[in-house]
């Protein structure tokens, strides 16, 4: 948020009028963003074909595009010159009857932008041009990234003990490309939300300063003379600072916390709680609320930008561990080692090592899976009676027991997920599975039998449940949201003017009949000719997950075809998807997403083709691709923030100099 | 009748030993989800109104300043021990100087002798439901479904008395103690084993009725969820064990079985049921209906209600216990072998709601096969006293000693100026 907010300065400071070539760049820019809100939700997923390099080829003629309609393929003498493209862009459906195209650009102004930024996909054109020039001499901020709650609370614990309490309210995440990841790198603070977490710091430093903990370093209470007092507060300070701030702080930040516990101290005379407000101080501070990446002049690469060792050193505790870094790792930063080859792999080595590890793949999937929703997934008691918020929990959990047991203990082909029976159950699953619970014990392993018609993540209850209505199954839910996490292809939303009612009335026939009569609506079927077919396959497991044959009293049928391949069920689904390449590739853009806060950027697309390679290459374990990655020079890679010169300014303003 | 019980015991011996060569060709199992006294409702509808069963009603309230005048108490003596004001009948004492109205003061509860019978209005109505448990038709009710015969002397006793009055899931009582079960207070299940074809139609089915550790679970509708896994918890003391036949879905007991003890829906904890049967129906969603009955002793069934608190019970409830004791008294209509003709027990029958569940062997590690004693593998520390609340002869004493209730107590306060 800093981050943007400097950024948006900048640009208001370079921009003046505009003529030329910058007028053009101007364009271009309106054209891009018109792009982004309009046409990448089909044209980047394959529902609609790829527009790089359409202006100027043959109507229908992309060749790996097979989905056009016969309207548009009846045309292929024609070309998309700019002007056939603003004929088309104002009224699709008009100038080409029949036409699957349901986006209109209205505005004559913004269809030329639009036709501008299209002429540069594909041309090698360069969006920047106008830009100012950069100077990088200095330390910049490039990523402000708000904790999230669970790394908030594995933080404290990690840092003070886990006999610390934290009762609060946390701020709302948000999701964004599939992430809140990526959402939490737009995400600031309410002021409500503020106040929430300085009770917290109170609360947290008041816990830590209790006499009747035995902390070593609040022992600055038996310091006799006031230099001692001054030392041990120093000490106090600089050492949970750094933990904390998970860098060293500056001196003017250390400064003002001693100067403000010392004098609180020889006010009321009362060590600790000068302590505890220095540690307020720290625990409320943006650097600790706010992970603030920071990146260095690359002395290897003149003119470009590297993370800087501490940032490193965040980036890869949070990915590994869900955590901060602990004090290992900051002195690996602190020495340089991140830099090096051999350092950063030992360190890499020992988080994969650690018993937290776990903790960071659970933190990966539960934001890829959007688990989130489990808090307030909301079921209709009267339809699926079975349904409390332990089945919730306990799905979540058991999503997440079954994806580490398989993906970390058993390190077995990350494809597996999709057909392996192997899970865990307890006993509130296993009346909703409707099987026996073999165990006296909390959880255990167990394997769906063929019956069950069970196979992989996509039939467990978790998942089949979640991505369903409160009441009903929902096959364009499930399918829309199997595309959008394990294939990276997120689906645009609805038309404003679509009829529900036929989609809506599930007393009436099986859920397959009442969308093909949705489909009626040309401006429904491409999107759902993409997303229903898997979600059809799952149709024998109602909104709650339960195995079920018939709606309505009709008998389901789970047959369906993508992509001209036809399947069956749930088993037939998961031998799809585990051949599916786009499935590798997804997860290994969003282990990079999940780690910098952002998708990756062109510069980078070579980085994760390569990553998606080798993770193929030593058959798909996660393990082996997460540590691969976070050794990877090109996992630090910063890009130059478009139009930003890195300024001293920028770093002071988030507190950050002196480093 | 002896020997087919030695057959019997042949038969669970048979069990006993052989439990994993003795495959049963099919197995149900439920858990119960609600059980109460079978009282059959006659009226329309609320509790309190008059209907078949019981034209006048429910027995009515009752003015205790009367009863403790007759009792001996003064009028002024009787008002302020009914006056709310009066710190004795804070929630901590109750109204404990209530017991003190028999002979000579002596706790009516305890001794329940020295007060005259003061009645207990039982049902006048022709149906109920049951079992023919003497075999004489001309004897009892007439079961709803018209079976001639019906032997439920504790329904005729108590059926009118409001804890137990009211349609089926809807009596103060049921409510009470189902709610207890419900929330996680005990379990029950129940296993049906034979070994033909067909679960609906066989002659040789065996149930067992045994006690769970693990609870009862509610779903978002509030009602008990089916498919939950449960473990037996093998009891010495709560189990039954019944011979049986399916008929259409019908689970008959052949024969009676000589003794079962069941977690009764009371304060008395055990229904112990002698020449016990069952009739349930498993329904075609699964679940499953019925009865099970047996002769009960009727002293627990008083005892249940004094150590529940006996002012409290009886203030609330609208009825004496002495009254309840001499009803169950002139009720009782069994004598076992060894009782010397004393009638110590009850005709009674328990409706039982139950919904399909998986039933477990104790160490969890499969599901019952075969339906089996457990008494032999139960630990011999695993019995629980009746009533752990702090009720001494069926009052709560301050144990302050500053409100002191009993045959010499002190009832009215110092006069001002005294």
């Amino acid at each position: 948020m800093f981050s943007r907010t400097i950024l948006t300065l900048v640009c208001l400071t370079v921009g003046g009028s505009l003529s030329g070539p910058a007028a053009r760049a101007a364009d271009i820019a309106k054209g891009a963003e018109i792009y982004q809100s309009a046409c990448k939700g089909c044209h980047e997923v394959s529902i609609g074909p790829p527009l790089a390099g359409v202006v100027g080829r043959p109507v229908a003629s992309e060749p790996g595009f097979g989905s056009y309609s016969d309207a548009l393929k009846e045309r292929r003498s024609l070309v998309w010159t700019k002007d056939e493209l603003d004929h088309f862009l104002a009224a699709p459906r008009e100038w080409i009857p029949g036409t699957l195209m349901m986006q209109t650009v209205p505005d004559a102004e913004e269809r030329a932008a639009l036709i501008a930024y299209l002429e540069t996909l594909g041309s090698g054109s360069d969006v920047e041009e106008g830009t100012a020039a950069l100077s990088i001499d200095q330390p910049v901020i490039v990523a402000v990234r708000r904790l999230n709650e669970s790394q908030y609370r594995n933080s404290i614990r990690d840092i003070f003990g886990a006999d610390i309490e934290i009762k609060a309210r946390f701020e709302p995440e948000r999701r964004e490309e599939g992430l809140q990841a990526v959402g939490n790198s737009d995400l600031s603070m309410t002021s409500a939300g503020f106040e929430q977490y300085f009770g917290l710091a109170r609360s947290i430093a008041a816990q830590v300063l209790d006499p009747a903990r035995d902390n070593a370093l609040a022992a600055c209470s038996q310091a006799g003379s006031m230099d001692e007092q001054r030392e041990c507060t120093e000490a106090f300070v600089g050492h949970y600072g750094e933990r904390l701030f998970r860098r060293p702080l500056t001196s003017e930040e250390r400064a003002v916390r001693v100067h403000t516990a010392l004098e609180s101290a020889a006010r009321d005379g009362d060590v600790r709680q000068g302590l505890q407000l220095a540690l307020t101080s720290l625990l409320a501070a943006p650097e600790f609320l706010f992970r603030i990446e920071m990146a260095e002049p690359d002395p290897g690469n003149p003119g470009a930008l590297r993370l800087d060792g501490y940032s490193r050193a965040a980036r890869l505790s949070f990915l590994f561990w869900n955590s901060a870094p602990d004090e290992e790792l900051l002195a690996a930063a602190a020495t340089g080692k991140l830099y090096q080859a051999d350092g950063l792999q030992a360190q890499v080595a020992r988080l994969a090592d650690s018993p937290h590890y776990e903790e960071g793949v659970r933190a990966f999937f539960s934001d890829l899976l959007q688990l989130d929703g489990f808090d307030n997934l909301v079921k209709d008691p009267a339809i699926y009676p079975k349904f409390s918020q332990v089945v919730a929990d306990s799905s979540r959990e058991q999503m997440l027991k079954t994806l580490v047991d398989l993906l970390l203990v058993q390190q077995r082909d990350y494809r597996d997920i999709f057909t392996s029976n192997e899970t865990y159950i307890n006993r509130a699953l296993a009346a909703v599975y409707r099987v026996p619970y073999p165990a006296d014990t909390a959880w255990a392993p167990y394997t769906f039998t063929p019956d069950s018609e069970r196979a992989g993540l996509l039939s467990q209850v978790g998942f089949l449940s979640l991505f369903a209505h409160p009441g009903t199954s929902s096959p364009t839910r499930r399918g829309i949201k199997l595309h959008e996490i394990f294939m990276c292809e997120p689906t645009p939303d609805p038309p404003a003017d679509v009829d529900f009612s036929k989609v809506k009335d599930s007393k009436a026939g099986t859920v397959r009949g009442r969308l093909l009569d949705h489909m009626e609506n040309t401006g429904c079927v491409a999107c759902h000719r993409r997303s229903d077919p898997p979600g059809l396959a799952l149709e024998h497991f109602d909104g709650l997950g339960q195995l079920r044959k018939y709606e309505n009293g009709q008998l389901i049928d789970v047959s369906a075809t993508l992509n001209g391949v036809a399947f069956v069920g749930a088993g037939g689904l998961g031998q799809l998807l585990r051949t599916d390449e786009r499935i590798p590739a997804c997860l290994v853009r969003n282990v990079y997403a999940y780690s910098a806060g952002q998708l990756p950027a062109p510069e980078q697309a070579e980085f994760i083709r390569r990553s998606t390679r080798e993770f193929a290459g030593d058959g798909y374990r996660l393990p082996g691709l997460m540590q691969r990655m976070a050794v990877a020079p090109a996992f630090f890679n910063v890009l130059v923030p478009e139009g930003l010169a890195a300024t001293g300014a920028n770093a002071r303003d988030a507190g950050a100099t002196g480093r | 009748m002896q020997r087919k019980q030695a057959v019997l015991q042949g038969l669970l011996l048979a069990g006993l030993l052989l439990p994993a060569l003795a495959h049963a060709g099919w197995t149900r199992s439920w858990v119960i989800e609600w059980n109460e006294p079978a009282m059959y409702y006659g009226a329309d509808s609320g509790v309190i109104d008059p209907g078949s069963d019981c034209p006048a009603g429910t027995n009515p309230e009752i003015d205790w300043v009367e009863v403790l005048v007759r009792a001996g108490y003064s009028r002024a003596e009787a008002e302020w021990l009914r006056d709310p004001a009066n710190p004795t009948r804070s929630p901590r004492n109750g109204q404990n100087q209530m017991a003190f109205r028999g002979e000579g003061r002596a706790n009516v509860y305890t001794h329940p002798e020295t007060y005259p019978d003061p009645g207990l209005t039982g049902v006048s109505g022709d149906i109920g439901e049951g079992f023919d448990l003497d075999g004489d038709p001309g004897n009892g009710f007439v079961s709803p479904e018209g079976e001639r015969g019906i032997d439920n002397a504790f329904y005729r006793t108590l059926g009118c008395w409001k804890t137990y009055r009211g349609p089926h899931r809807l009596s103060g009582g049921a409510l009470t103690f189902n709610d207890a079960m419900r929330n996680g207070g005990w379990t029950m299940v129940i296993v049906a084993s034979g070994e033909g074809d067909d679960e609906r139609n066989d002659d040789n089915v065996r149930v067992g009725i045994y006690l769970s550790e693990d609870k009862l679970v509610k779903g978002g509708n509030g009602e008990i969820v089916a498919d939950y896994t449960f473990r037996i918890q093998p009891h010495q003391v709560f189990e039954g064990i019944f011979a049986a036949r399916t008929e259409g879905g019908v689970i008959h007991s052949t024969e009676p079985s000589p003794r079962v003890v069941l977690r009764d829906p009371s304060f008395t904890r055990e229904l112990e049921l002698l020449q016990a049967r069952l009739r349930l129906t498993m329904q075609a969603d699964g679940s499953l209906q019925g009865l099970i009955g047996g002769y009960r002793p009727w002293m627990p069934v008083y005892q249940g209600w004094v150590d529940a608190r006996g002012p409290v019970i009886e203030s609330l409830t609208w009825v004496e216990l002495p009254g309840v004791y001499y009803a169950l008294q002139r009720g009782a209509d069994y004598s076992p072998p060894g009782s010397d003709g004393e009638r110590t027990h009850i005709s009674y029958a328990l409706r039982v709601d139950a919904v399909p569940a998986f039933v477990m062997e104790p160490d969890a590690s499969r599901e019952v096969a075969q339906v089996r004693s457990y008494r032999d593998v139960a630990e011999e520390d695993n019995y629980k006293a009746p009533f752990a609340g702090y009720v001494v002869n069926g009052i709560v004493p301050d144990r302050s000693g500053k409100y002191y209730a009993g045959p010499d107590a002190v009832i009215l306060p110092p006069q001002s100026g005294e």
